[in-house]
């Protein structure tokens, strides 16, 4: 048992087991009586979809305070709208073609979050540390993982992805070094299997006796779990079973993705486990990151919904054709109605997730409160693969930071560094530079 | 050549001269106009760049071109060269010029909409002209990782400030002294200063007002030029100059000197001088070249657009402004009519 009974719980106490670890969430046996209660930490989400989003079903028409009904991809936000900024206005030069020919895909994914124009090469790829990497590298020593790099499209880090444009620049969103991407984790399992293994191999006799009778990770903890109750309040120990029940939860979806995979579509190529339905894997892998981000098991999250330039189609909603084709509509109604429902499809499942955030009772705020969540593209109209006014949102308040609720626009060409350097900075990681900032977002329209 | 321009349209006739002349030698794919921008934070004079952008490469419906404007930092001037030309009517009463340019947020940073476009040039293909404060070109300087930028793309500055090699103090200069300071002193390549001697030695003809522009029923750049001054008056021109410097550099229509370097001194007038290793030169009129000189800056100036818009073909306008172009190409402004009386200044040259 790694917690310590009699006084305050740590904040990074955990239960665990033979091959298995379960960070614990935010108690209040873990502030010390008569202490104000412990801030809880900052965490911040990048969510990246691809090929832009139809901009006139996205942008809110008017500024300041959101007043007028919420346009058709924003729709299933509107709940979460006292919880959001719409951002216009931000533009990535370094994602424009700039001397460099075709490949806008590529490009805008691979300097969405390092800033810089990347190199076009299928070889000796090189881009920047991204901004995600250079917070994980500052307060990541707090949390058992620095950073989390998730994804649900494709995982290729080598081959020609667009035009000249290695794969590892549409498949990945952090970069380690200006060489080193961090490559998405897209099977569920696997991400499971970090949140909760213990990080040392299990012998193959007990990694079999674990799929044989596939017994819950929870029950590798129980004994941890029975003794941490005992020494808990009635509120404390409500607030524990939710928090196992999640995950009892994933593991039952677990279960069920990975009978799905092999009855559904044995020839997916796909790896073991990742669920041919993009709703039931994006909610496993963000419910996943809540229960990484309640256990603060991490603060900085990327995730890759689908990678730049897919041609991945919906057929769940009825769209056969591939999501890149669509965007190349060259302004015919039934293409454009496919990228909207697309689009609108992907607002949808960030709903849900956002809904389980704010479920999630953090002291007397949720976790979505405490956090920063970026969903946003590296083009704005797919059709002409425009880099400006890039749609964004931030969801969240980062903590009794930001002032949501509202649309705000910038000037014409204002850096996305500008805005990555505001968010480096309430990370508690501040820069001078980053990319092609040319200061920071002026804080007064955010706070 | 690509050509980014910052001028202070709404103090400088010539300024605005030079922002017709630049469109008048993209149109003839002399040079491509990569960016505009104006030196004071006027919301008035970007709307008449935005006219004048309308009238030379069309708009889209509701749409705008892209103008660079400092947020902050000089004192906006709403002159009467600018609001005129903004309030002119049509015998029906109606704008006889419209923008949808209605706030700070339509324009993009000057300093930050240069560097942009300055990206997308190749290596030592790029000119940048100033007629105005040095406000925008010293936050250029001071941007990021934008020196070795502004070294590999930019071949030389162009600036219509001061006096040379000596004169009284400049009003592009003391409006902001700091910024012009650094220019001088931090300017990474080769910098050609025009002097107001210079536009007083080749004037703009006010006579080509009314004989070059018959084509147009309403022209945003010869009505600002009417309502500048009482008419007829020739208007001193440094960065008519400095615009087809920029554009000809060496096809010997001015002079240059001897390289040095140009210090500004407090109360607004600057120093020149000379040194072997000086970055700096002026320009120089040559008196044999007055009449052709002069016949250039009405040709391009008087130019009418080009169909299908500006710097298309070999030259290109920034990317922004073609996405536009693309929407709609109709100009808002009045239509001008074709006419085959415009002076021809490409085949003028010696």
């Amino acid at each position: 048992m790694s917690f310590i009974t009699g006084k305050s719980i740590p904040r990074r106490a955990f239960l665990q087991g033979v091959g298995a670890t379960v960070a614990l969430p935010f108690l209040d046996a873990m502030s010390p009586a008569f202490a104000a209660p412990a801030k809880a930490p900052v965490r911040l989400a990048f969510l990246y979809v691809p090929n832009g989003i139809d901009m006139k079903n996205w942008n809110i028409e008017q500024e300041g305070a959101f007043a007028t009904p919420f346009p058709r991809i924003m729709k299933p936000l509107e709940g979460f709208k006292n919880d959001m900024i719409q951002i216009g206005n931000l533009t990535h030069n370094s994602g424009r073609a700039l001397l460099d020919g075709a490949g806008d895909h590529g490009r805008c994914s691979g300097s969405y979050l390092t800033g810089i124009q990347v190199k076009k090469t299928t070889i000796d790829i090189k881009a920047s540390v991204s901004c995600d990497q250079l917070i994980a590298n500052k307060i990541g020593d707090q949390t058992r993982f620095a950073s989390l790099e998730l994804g649900m499209d494709d995982s290729r880090q080598a081959g020609d992805c667009d035009s000249g444009y290695s794969c590892a620049y549409t498949n990945n969103l952090a970069w380690r070094s200006e060489t080193q991407p961090l490559p998405p984790i897209l099977d569920p399992r696997a991400l499971f299997e970090r949140l909760f293994g213990t990080g040392i191999p299990l012998s193959p006799a007990e990694k079999e006796r674990q799929a044989r009778y596939r017994r819950s990770i929870l029950d590798f903890v129980m004994a941890d779990t029975r003794a941490l109750q005992v020494s808990l309040g009635p509120t404390d120990r409500r607030k524990l079973d939710e928090y196992l029940s999640s995950i009892r939860e994933v593991e039952r979806q677990l279960v069920k993705a990975e009978k799905d995979s092999i009855a559904i579509n044995p020839g997916l190529a796909k790896p073991y486990g990742v669920p041919p339905d993009f709703a039931e894997h994006f909610k496993l892998m963000t419910d996943m990151i809540t229960i990484a981000f309640q256990a603060d098991q991490t603060r900085v999250v990327t995730f890759l919904m689908t990678r730049e330039g897919t041609s991945r189609s919906y057929r769940e909603i009825g769209i056969s054709d591939g999501h890149h084709p669509c965007t190349h509509h060259q302004g015919k109604t039934d293409l454009m109605e496919k990228v909207t429902q697309i689009n609108e499809y992907h607002t949808k499942q960030l709903a849900g997730w956002l809904g389980n955030l704010k479920a999630a009772k953090e002291g007397d705020s949720n976790l979505l409160d405490n956090s920063m969540i970026v969903y946003g593209a590296g083009l704005s109209d797919g059709n002409r693969h425009l880099h400006e006014d890039l749609p964004t949102l931030l969801i969240g308040r980062g903590g009794d930071f930001l002032k949501p609720g509202r649309r705000v626009v910038y000037r014409r060409e204002t850096p996305m560094c500008n805005f990555h350097l505001t968010l480096m900075d309430r990370m508690g990681v501040p820069l001078d530079n980053f990319g092609d900032a040319s200061g920071r977002l002026d804080p007064a329209s955010l706070t | 050549m690509g050509i980014a321009y910052e001028a202070d349209l709404e103090n400088r006739i010539d300024a605005v001269l030079a922002l017709a002349m630049l469109y008048g030698i993209t149109g003839k794919n002399e040079a491509r106009n990569i960016a505009f921008s104006i030196s004071r934070p006027n919301i008035k004079a970007a709307q008449f760049a935005d006219v004048v952008a309308g009238f030379y490469g069309g708009r889209a419906a509701g749409g705008f071109a892209m103008i660079g404007m400092p947020e902050r930092g000089l004192p906006a001037d709403a002159s009467s060269l600018i609001l005129a030309t903004l309030q002119r009517k049509t015998t029906e009463g109606g704008p006889a010029y419209t923008s949808n340019i209605s706030r700070v947020l339509d324009t993009a940073d000057n300093a930050v909409l240069t560097r942009n476009q300055l990206l997308a040039q190749n290596d030592g293909n790029a000119t940048i002209v100033l007629a105005g404060p040095a406000t925008g070109m010293a936050k250029l300087l001071g941007l990021y990782g934008s020196r070795p930028q502004l070294e590999a793309k930019v071949k030389q500055l162009v600036v219509a400030i001061g006096a040379f090699p000596s004169g009284p103090p400049d009003t592009s200069i003391k409006a902001d002294v700091a910024a012009a300071r650094k220019l001088f002193a931090e300017w990474p390549t080769p910098l050609v200063a025009v002097g107001a001697e210079v536009g007083a030695a080749l004037p703009y003809p006010g006579s080509s007002i009314e004989k070059d522009f018959s084509w147009s029923p309403a022209h945003p750049v010869a009505d600002a030029y009417r309502v500048n001054q009482r008419m007829p008056y020739d208007a001193p021109a440094s960065a008519l100059a400095a615009m087809l410097y920029a554009a000809h550099p060496d096809d010997g229509y001015f002079k240059l000197s001897a390289p040095g370097t140009i210090t500004v001194l407090d109360d607004g007038r600057v120093q020149f001088t000379a040194g072997a290793g000086g970055k700096h030169r002026y320009l120089i009129a040559d008196p044999a070249q007055t009449e052709l000189v002069t016949n250039l800056y009405t040709g391009f100036v008087s130019a009418q657009p080009v169909r299908g818009g500006p710097g298309r073909g070999r030259g290109a306008a920034p990317a922004q402004q073609q996405q536009q172009q693309q929407q709609t190409p109709a100009p808002q402004a009045a239509p001008p009519k074709p006419t085959d009386s415009v002076p021809k200044p490409a085949e003028a040259k010696p």
